[in-house]
């Protein structure tokens, strides 16, 4: 124990040194605004950060004492000083306003003096409702009906504000203030803890109170709900009337005056419920071989104790003075997890507790900051675990429960300080795990320079979908009630009075826990949100509870594994696994001579694995849970469908990329060893997508019909005949060959080019002679057809960027400048390959980095952006949700992958921040700290999108073309509008995420689908297939005449289309078998220009007196639409009149 | 029947600025026309043999599927023409360096583009100039097609293909010249340098001996070095810290550098508060 003080210590020490500084940067940010008006401009224009211009006078005067020492010390602490103000401002977003507190009180007052006016009624039976008027039903599902005893409505005794807002812990958004109101003695009876007859009667006493409040003006909209999701512990929600209604909500609990239960009645082994009572049979038990029902007892010793916590709360926190803020920050860190509320969560309150006794026990000091207070519980949650070692806030061993009783009845325990209550009785330890992960998760990136740990720490909405690898829902809740029944839990039943899903709940975890073992990291599951209904509808059923949702973190190595190897078939555990597989279970033999027990599951290609866990889950819940497969909606590979490539066997690429990079590996094994050759080769270089697995649709090998083909005269290539649909489309792959640097390389950039030719033919004519390859070379590459796939040779010389640089000016002086021919010739041959090689090796790391890649950039296919955003730059992107997945865990399945990537497009603030890709991890927090500062230097000179990896630190080249400020602006809207479908994503349609809108486009251009070669990577199937001139069969290796090579009519058009057009309008197509072309004018193009010689672009000419204006020609643009495109333009249509001038 | 020859009853279209406005159509079915404006070529610091400035007529908007051929073919009703020049943007006539084989020559932007028709006698510039706005030139006829679209691109296709032995050639000739320019080049080098021995007057430069020691090359680059080099030779020899004032401005400096720093700060958390950036959800 005092090891752990020790460390607690010198993790805390440095950060107790950035207290005081603190305080003085916020009196310093306070007095901000003075400090403005003294004349200086506001640097804040239009949401644009800019480069910090003081003048000379502002930041050469003298300084005085007072500030000098400021500013050393917060430059001292720099970085933890921004964190500091970051959280400061954050606090004061959550607080409440003075004027919300005002309108809370005199509400609870007027609320107050209602309630003393309840009239008193006259005895009557317990299961006599009559009196209830006005339609006010009781929340509280009777069953079973039989109920004895009497009551009587009365005034209550006391009413008094407990829980957070009393404390000053009550924050944003949701604000709810707590009142207990205590029901007289002579209402109850002392014994009436057993058979729900308390519960009961507080929850027709609540209807009473409802039914007195509804004829109350001063009271808006009214409804029950439960306390944290608990049906046996109904509140009132009460709103405030008028424009208030939604700032705040009063809850009302109704509870015994105090003192009036014994506590130790509710002793966690103690029975509370007797199960003749509960059955309705006769055949009566002694009492002490009843099952204890220890969430029963806990429902209503929850009732006794809030105003003890309450005073026990105020004296920890009247101690330490950060002590309300350090609740509010856990509050939203708890918030973002989707951890503070519903059934078993871990509420707000939870979280107070904590902190108390974090302080009591001297983990954490009453002189600390709220952000320490923060990091010092998340540490004590990472590193405890409350499922083993329970901590209890009680002082001494007294006649309470032990820490181990406690642990025989609950998951999770956390005693409070009477000693008889555990406050985390709902939790389940799969929650509990889910709060550990998170908390160690936190620190780890907290302290990452290279994170902005605040926003991954506190602002990032962590909904599971996007956090879980695979999610799935139980839909039909009722056959909860069969698996209760199957797993024999009556006793269980009993003592959560009911509520079957809460009963099955903690099994259903355990029976998957203990099928998935090793391939999941974390089993998460949704915690059930407290239903809220009108005090005239009765209390909601059970089966009326939304779905389950469970997420999966997986093992990436462990998950998609087909086998389950068992124990050996004569060890005692093999019974045991057995019963859990069932007759999947069978008895198999290894090559290392073993014979065990061991389950295989069907999966071939990668797709298929990676839903294994999907197979085990439904079989397992099947087979033991009497749950049927059609109750499970799995949501694991939802968009599969649109990367798949085989037909015949179900694949998403993962298996072909393989091949192509095979063959690749081959023909540079090849090229390597060829001989004769006037210079050697010094690297051979991928430069495709395909070589690094992120392509789309992976080139297949093929095997083509020659008779489908025309003949090339003299090469006897295959070419494409005019009248036959276009043929299969082949991608070349690029491949970059770098020859050795030479005196014999000319200096001169023509000759450069004419000695790249002379190499391409040499390198083909030697790879013909040796290996029998069908070669094309051509001045710019050379094309080598080999076992089905064509690989596109371009030769390199390193210092050829550095010659198209040089010039020679009219004096004679070498001069260097850079220029668009060096920086793409740069970009080809070396940044590419580069790039490709180095995200071939995030691939190795993170088997499903290829499959999210090709799926986003599918997506942005199918929302023809593909040409602002560049195959290049899409890699990227998601290569940056990999490399930093803070908040969250690398993506784990495809599917939570393209989630994170339309997130981050939607919500990244392009304009403010640059995005740092830290491939290889080779920048460090300095790294990223100078980016940032020259970024806002700089900005309005830099792309719209900046991307810094640790090559390219200032010009972010990949994005340097594309996208453009106005594409920038249309994408934007669009994909604002695109976060929403994500929601759907789990119910019908998966497709509408891939559908783009046609709407906002000026122009559609048709096409027609036999010329469109990639026809059948269309997102919708199309209708009729085209025979492109491919055979089925065996490809063979080497041979065969060339075939028709990167022919695709369509980019053809499109390069047209925007040579010619490109001023006035932008062109969009889904490159992966679109049939339209979608075309928007530029506005600017469209006012009328004066006449100039350098401006008379498609336009014609307008002439109002002395003056000459120019406007686009439409008519004549739309025919020349049709003119260019002929043979693969079925129809033009104009949709808008915008262009009308 | 060609329709300069018969005089219709509307005139030429001319607009201010001096240009005359034709309409050109692709095919004879063609719904809508381009509106291509013409104007004789008329830059007097200009004198070149290849655009003489009677004879040459300049042609705006001219639209992508018209080469030099067909404009060629377009324009011969006004008059036998002699060249045909298209260029992306108007401008002065610019010599191509050496003439490079057909597989060298870089892809051209098919877009609209400008053109300057060299007709053999002035009097067809006229012609073209009188032409009526309402009688349109017809692009492609039944006499002589025009390909465009997958026509046009299968042909491309086939067009590309370099014979292996062909572009070895084409490879070896320009080789061969560029060694033969290079050689010139080296040869003229020499001489100057031999010139430069000795000047007009007699006088003779003397050097260090011509092997030992190597020149300072001549670039822009090393230059900078150079004086980077010598300006750092300078600080290495100047006393910092020597004098009051010079101490003082440090530690001025440093206050000023913290003073932005902090306003940094204060910046980002204030445009982050203005964006609301501080509320959680």
């Amino acid at each position: 124990h005092l090891l752990e003080g020790e460390r607690f210590s010198t993790q805390v020490g440095p950060l107790f040194l950035c207290i005081l500084p603190c305080m003085r940067m916020q009196r310093i940010l306070n007095e901000g605004p003075t400090r403005a008006k003294r004349g200086k401009p506001e640097v804040v224009q239009n949401g644009l950060l800019r480069p910090v211009t003081l003048s000379r006078g502002d930041l050469y005067k003298p300084p005085t004492a007072d500030e000098l020492n400021q500013l050393k010390e917060a430059e001292s602490l720099f970085h933890c000083s921004l964190l500091k103000m970051q959280m400061e401002e954050l606090l004061k977003e959550v607080s409440l306003s003075e004027r919300r507190k005002q309108l809370i009180d005199s509400f609870v007052q007027s609320v107050t003096e209602q309630l003393q006016t309840v009239p008193q009624t006259s005895d009557m039976e317990l299961s006599d409702l009559s009196w209830l008027s006005g339609g006010v039903k009781v929340p509280f599902v009777l069953v079973p009906k039989a109920a004895k005893g009497k009551f009587h409505m009365a005034p209550p005794i006391s009413v008094t504000i407990i829980g957070s807002y009393p404390l000053g812990t009550c924050t944003k958004p949701g604000i709810s203030v707590d009142l207990a109101v205590a029901i007289p003695a002579d209402v109850l009876h002392p014994k009436d803890a057993l058979n729900q007859r308390y519960p009961r009667k507080r929850a027709i006493y609540l209807a009473g109170l409802a039914q007195h409040l509804a004829a109350s003006p001063a009271i808006g909209a009214m409804r029950y709900s439960c306390l944290h999701g608990n049906r046996l512990r109904p509140i009132l929600l009460l709103s405030p009337p008028g424009k208030d209604s939604s700032s705040f909500t009063l809850r009302l609990h109704a509870c015994p005056p105090p003192g009036f239960f014994k506590p130790s009645r509710f002793h966690p082994q103690r029975n509370n419920i007797r199960t003749d009572w509960y059955t309705g049979l006769g055949s009566s038990q002694p009492a002490t071989s009843e099952p204890p029902t220890p969430h029963y007892n806990s429902s209503v010793l929850g009732d006794m104790l809030p105003s003890a916590h309450l005073q026990f709360l105020t004296a920890v926190s009247s101690q330490c003075a950060a002590f309300a803020e350090g609740v509010a920050l856990l509050k939203v860190w708890l918030r973002q997890r989707e951890l503070d509320q519903g059934v078993g969560c871990f509420s707000g309150f939870l979280g107070s507790m904590l902190l108390a006794y974090l302080l009591s026990c001297h983990r954490v000091s009453n002189t600390m900051t709220a952000y320490q207070l923060l990091r010092n519980s998340l540490h004590f949650l990472a590193f405890n675990d409350l499922t083993e070692n329970g901590i209890t806030l009680a002082k001494g061993p007294d006649s309470t429960p032990s820490l181990a009783e406690f642990h025989t009845a609950f998951q999770v325990v956390f005693v409070d300080p009477s000693g008889h209550l555990n406050m985390c009785a709902d939790m389940t330890a799969c929650t509990y795990k889910q709060v550990q992960h998170e908390a160690s998760l936190s620190l780890q990136f907290w302290d990452d320079p290279t994170v902005d740990g605040f926003h991954a720490l506190l602002m990032t909405p962590k909904p599971m979908i996007r956090t879980s690898d695979h999610v799935f829902q139980l839909c039909e809740l009722v056959k909860l009630q069969c698996c209760c029944k199957k797993l024999n839990l009556l006793s269980e039943l009993m003592d959560h009075s009911g509520n079957y899903v809460l009963t099955a709940l903690p099994f259903i975890l355990s029976l998957l826990q203990r099928g998935l073992g090793q391939r999941v990291r974390l089993l998460t599951h949704s915690l059930t949100p407290d239903p809220e209904v009108s005090i005239l509808l009765d209390a909601p059923k059970h089966n009326t509870q939304p779905p389950l949702s469970f997420g999966l973190l997986l093992n990436p190595e462990q998950a998609a594994s087909v086998l389950e190897r068992g124990p050996p078939a004569d060890s005692p555990k093999a019974e045991e696994f057995r019963q859990l597989w069932g007759s999947r279970s069978e008895l198999r033999r290894f090559q290392d001579g073993d014979i065990t027990e061991a389950v295989v599951w069907e999966g071939e290609t990668t797709c298929q694995k990676r839903l294994v866990p999907r197979q085990l889950i439904t079989h397992l819940l099947q087979l033991h849970a009497d749950i049927p497969e059609s109750c499970v909606r799995y949501i694991g590979g939802m968009l599969d469908d649109v990367i798949k490539v085989g037909r015949e066997v179900c694949s998403t690429g993962e298996e072909e990329s393989l091949k192509v990079v095979q063959s690749y590996d081959d023909l540079s094994r090849k090229l390597w060893t060829l001989e004769g050759l006037p210079l050697s080769i010094t690297s051979v270089q991928g430069a495709h997508p395909a070589l690094r697995y992120t392509q789309v649709f992976p080139p297949v090998p093929l095997k083509l019909d020659y008779s489908f083909f025309d003949r090339e005269k003299l090469s006897r290539s295959l070419v494409p005949h005019e009248v036959k649909p276009c043929p299969v489309y082949i991608t070349p792959i690029q491949v970059i060959c770098h020859m050795e640097g030479s005196g014999k390389w000319p200096h001169d950039r023509v000759a450069i080019r004419h000695i790249k030719a002379a190499f391409h033919i040499s390198l083909g004519e030697l790879l013909t002679q040796h290996h029998h390859y069908t070669c094309q070379p051509s001045p710019t590459h050379l094309d080598v057809w080999k076992d089905g796939l064509v690989f596109r040779i371009q030769v390199a010389y390193h210092r050829e960027p550095q010659v198209l640089r040089e010039s020679v000016s009219p004096e004679g002086l070498l001069i260097v400048r850079d220029n668009a021919e060096a920086q793409a010739l740069e970009m080809a041959t070396m940044q590419r390959p580069l790039l490709t090689s180095t995200l071939h090796g995030l691939q190795q790391l993170h088997p499903c980095f290829g499959a999210v890649c090709r799926l986003a950039k599918r997506w942005l296919g199918a929302q023809l952006f593909s040409d602002d955003i560049t195959e290049d730059t899409a890699d990227l992107l998601v290569a940056s949700l990999f490399l930093q997945p803070a908040p969250f865990t690398p993506p784990g399945s495809p599917q939570v992958g393209f989630l994170r990537f339309l997130h981050l497009l939607s919500s990244f603030d392009w304009r403010n921040n640059p995005l740092v890709v830290n491939l290889n991890s080779q920048l460090t927090g300095e790294h990223t700290h100078n980016i940032k500062n020259d970024f806002i230097a700089s900005r309005e000179s830099l792309p719209v999108m900046f991307m810094a990896t640790p090559n390219d630190k200032k010009v972010s080249i990949w994005t340097k073309q594309a996208p453009t400020v106005q594409v920038r602006t249309h994408t934007c809207s669009t994909f604002t509008s695109m976060s929403h479908p994500i929601s759907y994503l789990c119910s019908t349609l998966y497709t509408v995420v891939m559908r783009p809108p046609l709407d906002p486009y000026d122009v559609l251009i048709h096409l027609s689908p036999k010329q469109v070669p990639l026809l059948s990577q269309a997102v919708d199937p199309p209708h009729a297939t085209f025979s492109r001139g491919i055979l089925a069969g065996r490809v063979a290796n080497t041979g065969g005449a060339l075939p028709v090579i990167d022919f695709n009519p369509v980019t053809h058009y499109l390069a047209e289309l925007r040579d010619a057009f490109g001023d006035l309008a932008l062109f969009f197509y889904d490159p992966y078998g679109g049939t339209v072309i979608a075309v928007l004018w530029k506005p600017k193009a469209f006012t009328p220009l004066p006449f100039k010689t350098s401006q008379m672009v498609a336009r014609r000419v307008e002439v109002s007196g002395e003056e000459a204006h120019t406007v686009p020609n439409v008519e004549a643009i739309l025919e020349d639409f049709r003119v260019m495109g002929q043979g693969l333009v079925k129809s033009v249509e104009p949709r808008t009149e915008r262009w009308v001038v | 029947m060609a329709p300069s020859k018969t005089k219709h009853v509307n005139q030429a279209c001319v607009i201010p600025g001096g240009f005359t406005v034709l309409s050109l159509q692709f095919s004879t079915d063609s719904v809508a026309q381009h509106k291509i404006c013409v104007k004789e070529h008329r830059v007097r610091a200009e004198k070149t043999t290849q655009r003489p400035l009677d004879r040459t007529l300049f042609v705006l908007n001219i639209p992508p599927y018209c080469s030099e051929g067909v404009i060629k073919e377009l324009f011969s009703q006004f008059g036998p023409v002699q060249s045909v020049e298209l260029r992306e943007k108007p401008g002065s006539f610019e010599h191509s360096g050496p003439k490079l084989a057909k597989y060298f020559t870089p892809a051209q932007k098919q877009g609209f583009r400008v053109g300057y028709i060299v007709f053999q006698k002035a009097i067809s510039i006229t012609a073209v100039k009188s032409h009526p706005h309402d009688v349109p030139l017809v692009v492609s006829t039944e006499q002589r097609p025009v390909w465009t679209g997958l026509q046009k691109w299968i042909h491309q296709y086939k067009q590309s293909f370099a014979q292996p032995d062909k572009l070895q050639e084409a490879v070896d000739t320009f080789m061969q010249d560029y060694d033969k320019r290079k050689e010139e080049e080296a040869e003229r080098q020499k001489e100057q340098a031999e010139e430069q021995l000795e000047d007009e007057e007699g006088w003779v430069k003397v050097t260090r001996g011509k092997s030992g020691t190597k020149t300072r090359p001549h670039s822009e680059v090393s230059n900078q070095k150079a004086l980077q080099k010598e300006s750092r030779k300078r600080k290495r020899k100047e006393l910092m810290n020597f004098y009051t004032w010079q101490h003082r401005n440090t530690q001025k400096e440093h206050i000023a550098e913290l003073r932005k720093k902090f306003e940094e700060d204060k910046q980002r958390i204030a445009l982050l508060r203005a964006q609301r950036k501080f509320r959680p959800y």
